[in-house]
């Protein structure tokens, strides 16, 4: 019975399922702060090191990479700077070119309308003479044909000397 | 466990839940009677420092990380992102070890509670706690009295300001137990009693199984309550992580707010 | 003396189980008031959790930019409501099996 009572008693005296244990935080403890200075000391520093390196390396291709951006946009400016240059001497080329062209043709063609004109005028000038030639050969023979004429109708013999005067005159006058 | 049952069928057999010191308790080791005495909870809590030890150490450093480089990498940079610069800022990142090796101290002591042939929390028993919300103490006031001084943490810990003089009388306990008190109690409690009743739960859970296995004429019933056991196993690993990150998520606040009270 | 004896020994037997009793007595109280406890203390922090989870889901749908912050605080909130809870329940485990 006695010892029943004290089983019971003891019972009562049975661990607190909250309080701790001595001996489970003697080696949590050590298990614990060992993992803080080993964290601190050792195991983190490396890793850290990497992260941060990892991180300058991506920084610095990213802004290795606007640099690039950067250039290859001056690049393209130049290079359309270059592109509008040389469009605008070509273009100035080209308007000197056609400026020469048209210089050039104005000079023939005035050049060929003064070998016309000139051409003209020798066709012309031998077209009078040609008309004076042939003036001068036909006012004989017309005397000649007028007088007859005349002695003709006037049954009588008109000497050409005194016709040619008139038919000259006539000619002259009639052309 | 089955031993246990084993025991307790003859008594006429049914649902019997062990006794809690028989969930809790275990046998030790060696140094038995002594504060050396080692037993599984000793056996997890070197564990949880071996474990992430090993993984750090065995981790390759290379700049493109791969295996278990991303793990660890992973949980820095969780503990970074999460922890410091959402509770601290840019100037806590003096704080990562403790605080990296808290959340790894206790993730690991939590998980061994769904691994077999451990199936038990090192933090369902009290002294690991204690033992970090102790040092999650000793860091916050360690921390006040550098940045402010100890006249001025106790001034802007005891004393909060915009309260009228005769209502400190009131207030100043109040807030004595709330910050030196309460906040290392609750640190301590909330880790000891989430871990303690998922454990319960998980043991409640394998009881029913057991005995519905014993049952013929209820074992219909016996898939439903294996499904919800595997499914609680999975909602454990959840709140394993979850702890290890409130935990530590509340120590860098505690460290946050001593370094700048009027935040 | 053998009369005095036995007395003594019927009396030592009566004041053990009177104590066994009142021992039985206190744990059957306690494993009683075990479920009631926790049961009262999860009130409370059900009603708060689920309140403050809800508006976190709110805040993270109007603003999804801050939903990192939100989640932060959350949990924190969570935390402290949660404390109730767990108090609650180690009051349970103390009723029932200290």
């Amino acid at each position: 019975m006695i010892a029943s009572v004290i089983l019971a008693a003891e019972e009562v005296e049975a661990k607190n399922p909250i309080l701790p244990e001595l001996s489970e935080m003697f080696w949590g403890a050590i298990a614990f702060f060992s993992l803080w200075a080993l964290v601190k000391f050792v195991l983190l520093p490396p890793v850290l090191n990497v992260m941060n390196e990892r991180e300058d390396r991506i920084r610095g291709d990213l802004d290795a990479a606007d640099a690039a951006r950067a250039r290859q946009g001056s690049a393209a400016s130049e290079v359309s700077d270059q592109l509008a240059g040389s469009r605008a001497e070509a273009a100035q080329i080209v308007d000197a070119a056609r400026a020469e062209a048209e210089a050039e043709r104005a000079a023939i063609i005035g050049a060929a309308e003064a070998e016309v004109a000139s051409m003209k005028a020798d066709a012309e000038a031998e077209i009078a003479a040609s008309r004076a030639e042939a003036m001068s050969g036909i006012a004989p023979s017309v005397a000649e044909v007028a007088a007859d004429a005349a002695g003709r109708v006037m049954n009588r013999q008109i000497p050409l000397s005194s016709a040619q005067p008139v038919v000259d005159r006539f000619l002259s006058n009639s052309n | 466990m089955f031993a246990l049952f084993a025991a307790e069928e003859g008594g006429g057999g049914g649902l019997q839940f062990p006794p809690i010191s028989n969930l809790v308790e275990w046998p030790n080791y060696f140094g038995d009677g002594t504060i050396f005495a080692f037993n599984k909870i000793g056996l997890i809590s070197m564990l949880a420092l071996l474990i992430p030890t090993g993984m750090f150490l065995l981790s390759k450093k290379e700049l493109v990380p791969r295996g278990l480089q991303n793990i660890v990498e992973g949980a820095v940079e969780f503990v970074d992102k999460q922890v410091i610069q959402s509770a601290i800022g840019p100037d806590g990142r003096k704080y990562m070890p403790l605080l990296l090796s808290i959340f790894l101290f206790v993730f690991f002591g939590n998980i061994f509670e769904v691994i077999p042939t451990f199936q038990m929390p090192a933090n369902a028993r009290m002294a690991n706690p204690i033992i970090l919300a102790l040092t999650a103490w000793a860091m916050f006031i360690a921390v006040g009295v550098k940045a402010q001084g100890f006249s001025g943490f106790m001034k802007s810990s005891l004393f909060p300001p915009g309260v009228p003089k005769a209502l400190y009388l009131l207030v100043t306990p109040i807030e004595f137990l709330s910050t030196f008190l309460l906040r290392p109690f609750g640190l301590a409690v909330r880790l000891f009693a989430n871990m303690l009743a998922g454990h319960i739960l998980l043991v409640t859970f394998g009881v029913l199984c057991i005995a519905l296995w014993q049952k013929s004429a209820l074992a219909i019933v016996l898939p439903f309550s294996f499904a919800t056991l595997v499914g609680l196993t999975g909602f454990e690993v959840m709140v394993s992580l979850i702890q290890a990150f409130v935990f530590s998520l509340l120590t860098a606040v505690y460290i946050s707010l001593s370094l700048n009270p009027h935040h | 003396m053998s009369v005095l004896a036995s007395t003594a020994a019927q009396a030592i037997e009566f004041a053990a189980e009177a104590e066994l009793n009142a021992d039985d007595a206190k744990a059957t109280a306690g494993a009683s008031s075990a479920g009631f406890a926790y049961g009262l203390a999860a009130i409370g922090p059900g009603i708060g959790i689920g309140y403050l989870v809800g508006q976190a889901v709110q805040a993270m749908a109007r603003q999804p930019e801050s939903a990192g912050q939100v989640q932060t605080t959350m949990f924190l909130g969570i935390a402290f409501t949660e404390a109730l809870a767990l108090i609650g329940f180690v009051v349970f485990i103390l009723l029932k099996f200290a």
